[in-house]
């Protein structure tokens, strides 16, 4: 190990381990604490912005953070194995290099982590009491846990060079490892949230029944670990590829853009792949929280919080269409794509209409004026768009399609010399055309039906999309395997808006996951606890949207400034290194002048 | 001019925001506020008053007007137009008021054909109405159809115990539940006219064995201490508990007693 690594090393432990002594401590003194909890004030005022406005930035801040360093080793783990696997030294720079960003992020989410326990702790000491009788052995778990996860991501990250060769599965078993801890934060932590959100295994009073599960195990824990984790993964690809397109548009040689235009797209594919399934997390989330309470279900989808929909599909929206753009642009570097370039007009009205439905208001709280020039609380003839079975048809087609636009994009310079490759390809548009059929079918038949029968509708489509995805794939991979090649990709040879589309991309998952949060936390109204622990703050309005999205971007715009600096301070020491860790970066297709 | 990338990004990325940002301040600004506490025990109110009261309440804290309409078909719950008169014939022998409070209280006692047992128990968090509450919007949906004849009596005394949903149990009395029986059953002669789970039988005053878990602390220090002060539960006498509980127990045999009621669950 080189003397500025070792000093590195030394520096960080240090550093996280100090994180964790002080987390400890306030930990080990919560107890005697709340003792003498009579005497405090149930709330202090942070100066100048106020209690609540430091919670929701610092919250808001470790959560970018904590989801990046959870999210990006998950598919960095993935691809490091690929490489082990097929020996491609590609993988392996490419997963070292995406390691290497999350940890340089690592301590920087310890940190916020324990500023914004401070901040409970001593501006919200009444509440934090009740948290603490309810989860206090969650407590030592958690501690343990990122005790345990800090020590194995610095050894995954240090021990690169050292266990490689033959030693390379007890690396990846590292990488492996180092996963399951960080999901385990996640699920420990999400218990203290849902719990907040949709309380249980407890009494009317608030106290704990049973044993501290019956509140972990409540009614949105298990939606919201699925969906925090497969948003973490989108949101993960999109900050690496963001990043790979800093680093395409700064590069100085083809080499260098080849690299990072492929690392770009590798991210791409990995937020786009989690981020097709993200929408079905979703629902399942939805359907608990009315299971859980229909007022709060009503008022998140139909009260004050309606509006926020509307931004949250135009959000989407541009994802939707972003990635798809992307994808296409990303076509005019393979040699033999041409023939697909007839299907983009149309995959893009099929998108864009569905945008349109989706977007589309219903149950909205409008001024009179809008009412009375609406004729109604819904207008006469969009307000059948704005219902959910037009919803559920508009993002089932707009997966498909997406689905579709990889499909032609993955066999763009391929030609498969199967015999069986017309059946095949038949089997695959039958897939798609019935999974539209049905899509559509359960669409238009949900006008016709009761609420109650029309939800389990949603299922069906649902199973119809992935269905076909499944169907699709099973045959796509042997279809195209030793498949004739019509030219190798020209990585490097993208137009630079397309590395726009990426930071657009990541830009705006961050904002929506700053959106998703006000909404998570915005649905529990004038409540800690819902139901169980009132706020009686200065604070207890919950702010409309402008406010929350001025927020949102601030907290956004930070989160961008400290990770443009994190990764500055991360690259200083392999400043003037092409390679990553010790070896040189590998040369990517169309990077270099005999590809050409 | 050479612009630096980081420059342009970070331009990019301020314009993208500044578009969200632009429309999310757009659009209708809408906050939610806690809801005030309305209070009308003690004091005078007309029918009118009354009627009003409790369609602010439809209309605000009591969330009701998020599933049901007025005089328009609701997805997820009956239209109320008309429902102050066809209340009494809902259940037989039971009178247009009754039924209405029951509505409100116990929401899954009958179900409107065709609607799923979906509403919750208004009295409880997170809505929440107090007594005060339930009482004007009773008002208001006998005014819907039907003549306005509820009174605060109406309204059962537990209902809305709980209402303020406030801090979890926290209160701590330093009192000894064992000496409180004790107190319950002797000094404090409780157990003449109430039965707290197993101690006792008698009949004259309610059943105390579920005390803790319909009143709130406040009330059962408030009632041993001033019993007229919080009104008589409907269907008991009035006047017959005794007010001197005050001046004939000591402060250690009070937190007992009260510690002892706290844990009749």
């Amino acid at each position: 190990m080189r003397p500025l690594r070792a000093l590195r090393w030394v520096a960080w432990t240090a550093f996280a381990a100090g994180i964790l002594v002080a987390v400890v401590a306030v930990l080990t003194a919560l107890p005697a604490y709340a003792q003498d909890a009579a005497q405090e004030p149930a709330y202090r005022a942070f100066p100048v912005i106020g209690s609540r406005l430091a919670v929701w930035a610092v919250a808001q801040l470790h959560l970018n953070f904590a989801a990046f360093i959870l999210g990006v080793p998950i598919f960095a783990v993935i691809i490091e194995i690929i490489g082990w696997r097929t020996r491609d030294a590609r993988y392996d720079w490419l997963s070292h290099e995406l390691v290497k960003l999350t940890f340089a992020a690592f301590s920087t989410t310890a940190l916020l982590g324990a500023l914004l326990l401070f901040l409970f702790v001593g501006y919200y000491p009444k509440f934090w009491t009740y948290m603490t009788s309810i989860f206090f052995p969650t407590y030592w778990i958690y501690a343990l846990l990122f005790f345990a996860e800090t020590f194995t991501v610095y050894l995954w990250y240090y021990g690169w060079d050292w266990l490689s060769g033959s030693k390379k599965w007890i690396h990846v078993g590292l990488g492996v490892l180092s996963n399951l801890l960080g999901t385990s934060i996640l699920v420990v932590a999400n218990s203290w949230v849902t719990f907040m959100m949709s309380p249980a295994g407890i009494t009317e009073s608030g106290a704990l029944k049973g044993s501290v599960w019956g509140a972990i195990n409540n009614f949105t824990w298990m939606p919201i670990n699925i969906h925090r984790l497969i948003a973490n993964i989108v949101f993960g690809g999109t900050i690496a590829a963001a990043y790979a397109a800093f680093r395409f548009l700064n590069a100085t040689t083809d080499e260098e853009r080849a690299r990072y235009d492929w690392m770009g797209y590798v991210g791409n594919f990995v937020a786009l792949s989690a981020f097709i399934v993200l929408p079905f997390a979703g629902y399942w989330l939805g359907r608990e929280i009315y299971a859980f309470n229909q007022t709060m279900g009503i008022t998140m989808m139909g009260g004050f919080m309606s509006w926020l929909w509307i931004i949250q599909a135009i959000l989407i929206g541009i994802l939707f269409l972003g990635s798809n753009y992307y994808l296409w642009l990303g076509m005019e570097r393979i040699p033999g794509s041409e023939r697909y370039r007839k299907y983009v007009p149309y995959m893009l009205t099929i998108l864009a209409i569905g945008f349109m439905v989706w977007a589309t208001p219903h149950s909205l709280i409008v001024t009179l004026d809008e009412a009375r020039a609406m004729g109604g609380t819904h207008h006469p003839f969009l307000g059948f768009f704005g219902v959910m079975s037009a919803k559920n048809t508009a993002v089932n087609l707009m997966i498909l399609t997406t689905f579709l636009s990889y499909v032609l994009y993955r066999r763009a310079n391929r030609l498969s010399i199967k015999p069986w490759v017309l059946t095949g390809m038949a089997i695959q548009w039958g897939a798609f055309f019935v999974a539209a059929a049905i899509v559509v079918f359960y669409g238009v038949y949900g006008y016709f039906v009761e609420s109650i029968v029309r939800i389990g509708f949603s299922v069906y489509q649902v199973g119809a999309v992935l269905g076909a995805i499944a169907l699709v794939m099973t045959i796509d991979v042997p279809m195209f395997r030793g498949a004739r090649s019509t030219g190798a990709i020209r990585w490097g040879r993208i137009p630079a808006r397309s590395q726009y589309v990426l930071i657009l991309l990541a830009v705006t998952f961050t904002w929506l996951m700053g959106l998703m949060g006000f909404a998570r936390s915005g649905i529990r109204q004038y409540w800690h606890v819902y139901g169980v622990m009132r706020d009686t703050s200065v604070d207890a309005v919950t702010p409309a949207l402008g406010y929350a999205a001025n927020v949102i971007t601030i907290v956004t715009a930070v989160f961008f400034a400290l990770v443009m600096f994190i990764f500055w301070l991360g690259g200083l020491s392999e400043r003037g290194k092409a390679g990553a860790h010790g070896l040189p970066a590998p040369a990517i297709s169309g990077g270099s002048e005999d590809d050409r | 001019m050479h612009v630096p990338v980081g420059l342009k990004v970070g331009a990019f990325s301020l314009l993208v925001m500044g578009s969200y940002t632009y429309f999310a301040n757009s659009i209708p600004q809408i906050e939610s506020r806690p809801p005030e506490e309305l209070s009308l025990e003690g004091g005078t109110v007309t029918p009118a008053q009354l009627v009003k009261a409790g369609e602010q309440i439809f209309k605000t804290k009591g969330t009701c007007e998020v599933c049901h309409k007025i005089g328009e078909k609701g997805m997820r719950a009956p239209d109320l137009a008309g429902v102050g008169g066809r209340a009494a014939k809902r259940k037989p022998g039971v009178s247009a008021k009754q039924y209405l409070i029951e509505s409100l209280l116990d929401p899954g006692a009958y179900l409107v054909e065709g609607y799923p047992n979906i509403m919750p128990r208004v009295d409880k968090p997170p809505i929440g109405l107090n007594r005060s509450e339930l009482w004007a919007i009773a008002a208001f949906l006998e005014s819907l159809g039907g003549t306005v004849d509820v009174t605060l009596d109406d309204i059962p005394k537990t209902a809305g115990a709980a209402a303020a949903g406030g801090a979890p149990a926290e209160l701590k009395l330093p009192g000894d539940p064992k000496a409180g029986e004790a107190v319950f059953a002797g000094k404090g002669a409780c157990i003449a006219c109430h039965k707290a789970g197993k101690v006792g039988a008698a009949q004259v005053g309610p059943d105390l064995s579920q005390i803790a878990k319909i009143q709130t602390p406040e009330y059962i220090m408030g009632k041993i201490l001033n019993p007229a002060a919080l009104g008589t539960v409907a269907g008991y006498p009035k006047g017959v508990m005794p007010p001197m509980f005050g001046q004939t127990l000591t402060a250690k045999e009070y937190v007992d007693l009260v510690a002892f009621l706290l844990t009749l669950k």
